[in-house]
């Protein structure tokens, strides 16, 4: 639909738009900063490392969810910036080690102030219009940074209502690439897992940290209840996929979320094990192998192909 | 309704669709194959290819990650819960794009299997098989991709006169050659449209007994069965067919492996006399012994001495009368002396010199040895029906087990004779195939200019404007004149050796390609063929004919006769009646040469009382007549000599 961006510039121009084209930096991928928001250990009363067994194959189907997202600047309307962007998420299935898709969704966006968006004129019509606050005076580097928010949580929000639809009709489980705490239905579902490769938000600090950091591989750190900054709370664990050891201390390390009330160590443990199992098929090249699970990477790579 | 797509056209800045070429990609799996036939839907064109190449890769950057994902564990790649992703990609070859023009890159369209409908178009054989008058001739079902479609020939340029010619290659010993061309002449035999004429095959038995039962027939599977149903033809031999094989040396048990009792009808002595081999004494000369003064004195005994009273009162007071080697010997011998009584001066008669005469000389005497049993030195020959051929006939001269130089006499005279009643259109048919296996024998790439080999590349040069069409067959293609391979309008390959296929002559083939040519099973080959821009893979089915291993245990050659008892048996196949005792009585006591000569006068007259005309020609019995002791002079007593 927005995949013509020369055209829609063009119409942009005969509307009295300035025509544009960059890539907003903040928008090319999600917004992290490096923080430390301290967890509450449920398991134990210090940071160590757990061993977790032999790796185990998931059993039955298992479905895996991711989204992706794209933005460009085509345009400034004055100094205010407009933006279109792409979200889109789907959830693969994966029966007899063949993954299918099951579920998919798409949004295209303009995003802008409201002035802007309305000085564009029919040009945007075929989008979907997100409008920025108007209570601050106009700043381009600000509203382009709200632009990458609002875009985050447009594919926040349609992963979650892909996850919520894959769910509603199937009892398989559903591993979804970040974090459950995105939506209070997620949190509660006992068939739902959230792994999560960014480490920019860290839930220890001291020596509980450098245990939680310094994981071998095949281990896991107790479970602990992240601090609520999102919408639910949950139950996280870290595991470390791969050897770090002259790498990287990230290497290999991801959190894992399930609902509270799978918060148990067997749980944990269990899943820790079907986890490890998905080591294989790795997913390079992305440069991210050591903590992408391929079945998420298969959903991003079909929603590039698509989407 | 329409079957769905089996893949789809995929065109990257380096993978482009061009006007010729096109990727598709498929399902993991597919009835896609390597020589399948694709049709390409897309809105106003639509496109046939062949798919020549197949790719198929996953989502790995480098074999490492495939190692790093198994921790070294080749079988731990196996119990990956997640298969790879895996893209099976082909390359198919422009076969035909409709509208025609303007021709323009493959579209990114649907691509389906064809259907037997889509195989007739993609191979443009609908136009000849749909006019008015069509031509085509069944080769085989196109059999990939889950349908068996007929594959037929245009008859214009298999046979002429628009291309003519037919080459197979194929390594030995599947008989996939020896099958496709009696299939082909089955297939040719029946379906050969009339309004083109008629048509007849001569073909050359080389080895063994590859072509010596065509007209017996032989077991064929229920899938063959079906096959020549599919193809329209009749699973029957060839059933008017006509053998032709010299004597052995012994000049009267024939030297075939046709000889059981079973098959003598159709099974005849060729023999030739002087007369016949004449004409092709060059081919029993080497390149040296090629020159001006052997041909003019050549040419002086062809018209002036065979066939005619000769009279030179130098040479003897009586006229000579050659008619055959015998008296070509004693022609030569009245010279020789003629000259030896010269003395000095005596080296040249008739401005002929005696180093030409006496090269000319050894050179037709050796006819007459290294091809005896074919060339005889006295009495009739016997030959093809020049000027009678039959249509849908097959004519089998086996030469299998005769000398090479006696082969080679046999190709050039048949050949020529071919082409010299063709030309005259007195031969009794339009068309005649020829066919000749062991090509890269009879002309090789390298190596003298040989007769034959010069005979060869002109029938296969213009051979086709008179409607002489060389089959041909050999092992290793690179290693036969190119030109007259080049020639053949059509080319079939069975299965093929690596080696062959590394040479240059098939760079135009995929990888792909010549991997299965090289594991080609048996009753499998790949077409070239004017109509067809690209080469198809075809399968034909078993000829319904005994193979030459099938028939020497059906039909065991009989055992070498006796001189008596093969005369005899010659005699019955002229009737019936004679009877082998009585041929003995005859024969008894009598010289050879006179009984070859009368046998051969009895099969060229083939009068009412065989017998009767036998024991005429052989003339007189002369009585043996025992020698006394005459009475003589007493001698002399010793010792009383008066003149001493």
């Amino acid at each position: 639909m927005i995949s013509d961006l020369t055209s829609l510039r063009r119409a942009l121009a005969a509307a009295g738009i300035t025509p544009a084209s960059v890539v907003p930096a903040a928008s090319a991928d999600r917004r992290e900063e490096a923080e430390i928001h301290l967890a509450q250990l449920v398991e134990g009363d210090r940071v160590e490392a757990l061993p977790i067994g032999d790796p185990v194959g998931w059993p039955g189907p298992v479905a895996f969810l991711d989204g992706v997202q794209h933005s460009e600047v085509v345009g400034y309307a004055g100094s205010s910036p407009i933006v279109v962007a792409s979200a889109a998420a789907a959830v693969r299935e994966r029966t007899d080690r063949v993954l299918a898709t099951r579920v998919m969704r798409r949004r295209d966006l303009a995003i802008g102030r409201r002035a802007a968006l309305d000085a564009a004129g029919p040009a945007l019509d075929a989008l979907e219009r997100v409008e920025l606050s108007d209570a601050d005076p106009p700043h381009p580097i600000r509203e382009l940074a709200q632009a990458g928010a609002a875009l985050d949580d447009a594919r926040g929000a349609l992963e979650v209502a892909v996850g919520v639809a894959y769910r509603g009709g199937s009892s398989a489980w559903l591993v979804v690439d970040g974090s459950l705490a995105e939506s209070p239905v997620w949190a509660r579902d006992p068939r739902m897992v959230g792994v999560a490769k960014s480490h920019s938000s860290l839930p220890f600090d001291g020596a509980d940290l450098e245990s939680y950091l310094r994981l071998p591989v095949g281990y896991r750190s107790p479970i602990f209840a992240p601090a609520s900054r999102r919408l639910a709370p949950v139950r996280a664990w870290a595991v470390r996929l791969w050897p770090w050891e002259g790498k990287d201390l990230l290497h290999g390390l991801i959190r894992v979320e399930v609902a509270p009330a799978s918060g148990t160590p067997e749980t944990a443990d269990r899943i820790s094990r079907w986890l490890m199992a998905e080591r294989a098929p790795i997913s390079a090249p992305d440069p991210r192998w050591d903590r992408m699970l391929y079945g998420i990477r298969s959903v991003e790579e079909f929603l590039r192909a698509t989407a | 309704m329409s079957a769905p797509p089996i893949g789809r056209v995929v065109a990257t800045e380096l993978k482009p669709s061009t006007p010729h070429q096109f990727y598709f990609w498929t399902a993991t799996e597919s009835a896609v194959g390597i020589g399948a036939i694709v049709r390409v839907d897309h809105p106003g064109r639509t496109v046939y290819g062949v798919v020549t190449d197949g790719m198929a890769y996953a989502d790995l950057a480098s074999p490492l990650h495939a190692v790093i994902g198994a921790e070294g564990d080749p079988a731990a790649a196996a119990h990956e819960p997640t298969s790879r992703t895996e893209v099976r990609l082909f390359l198919a070859a422009v076969l035909r794009q409709i509208p025609e023009e303007p021709l323009q890159p493959v579209p990114l369209g649907a691509v389906h299997l064809a259907s037997d409908a889509d195989v007739e178009l993609a191979l443009r054989m609908d136009a000849y098989t749909r006019s008015e008058r069509p031509t085509g001739i069944p080769v085989g079902v196109y059999a990939l991709g889950g349908h068996e479609s007929p594959v037929l020939l245009d008859a214009d340029f298999l046979l002429g006169p628009e291309a003519a010619h037919l080459n197979i290659t194929g390594v030995s010993g599947l008989a996939t050659k020896t099958s496709a061309v009696e299939f082909l002449l089955s297939s040719i035999f029946q379906t050969f449209p009339s309004h083109r004429g008629s048509i007849a095959a001569v073909c050359f038995n080389v080895k063994g007994p590859d072509l010596c039962f065509l007209d017996q027939p032989g077991e064929i599977s229920e899938r063959d069965h079906a096959l020549y149903d599919k193809l329209g033809l009749a699973a029957e031999p060839l059933t008017s067919a006509r053998y032709f094989a010299p004597f052995k040396a012994d000049g009267v048990n024939l030297n075939t492996l046709r000889t059981h009792e079973a098959l003598q009808h159709n099974t005849e002595p060729l023999v030739w006399g002087l007369r016949e081999v004449l004409d092709y004494a060059e081919v029993v000369m080497n390149r040296d012994d090629i020159d001006a003064k052997a041909d003019a004195f050549i040419d002086f005994l062809a018209e002036r001495v065979v066939g005619r009273e000769f009279t030179d009162e130098l040479l003897r007071g009586k006229p000579f009368r050659v008619e055959s080697f015998a008296d070509l010997e004693e022609f030569f011998r009245a010279i020789f002396d003629f000259m030896e009584a010269m003395g000095r001066g005596g080296e040249v008669w008739r401005t002929h010199h005696i180093a030409t005469i006496r090269k000319v000389r050894n050179r037709l005497g050796n006819i007459s040895t290294r091809a005896k049993g074919l060339v005889i030195d006295d009495g009739a020959p016997n030959d093809l029906p020049w000027g009678k051929f039959d249509d849908r006939t097959v004519y089998v001269v086996d030469v299998a087990g005769v000398d090479p130089l006696a082969q080679d006499l046999v190709f050039a005279r048949c050949v020529s004779k071919l082409r010299e009643h063709l030309e005259r259109r007195d031969l009794g048919v339009d068309h005649v195939v020829v066919f000749v296996d062991e090509l890269n024998k009879y002309a090789p790439a390298d190596g003298p200019d040989t007769y034959v080999r010069k005979m060869l590349l002109d029938l296969a040069e213009r051979g086709r404007y008179l409607g002489l069409v060389l089959f041909s067959a050999q092992q290793f293609r690179s290693q036969v004149q190119r030109r007259i391979v080049g020639n053949a309008g059509t080319s079939v390959f069975g299965r093929m050796d690596m080696d062959e296929l590394a040479t240059p002559a098939y760079a135009t083939l995929s990888p792909a390609i010549k991997i299965k040519l090289a594991t080609l099973p048996k009753g499998e080959l790949m077409l070239r063929h004017p109509h067809f821009t690209q080469p198809i893979f075809a399968r034909f089915p078993r000829p319904a004919m005994l193979s030459g291993r099938e028939g020497v245990e059906r039909f065991p050659p009989g055992a070498e006769l006796p001189f008596a008892d093969a005369v005899a048996r010659q005699l019955k196949q002229l009737d019936r009646r004679v009877a082998t005792d009585a041929v003995r009585a005859l024969v008894e006591g009598r010289q050879e040469l006179d009984v070859r000569r009368a046998l051969a006068l009895t099969r060229r007259t083939r009068p009412d009382d065989v017998l009767a005309f036998f024991t005429a020609k052989l003339g007189r019995r002369v009585g043996g007549e025992v020698v006394t002791a005459r009475s003589t002079i007493r001698p002399v007593p010793s010792g009383v000599d008066p003149y001493q």
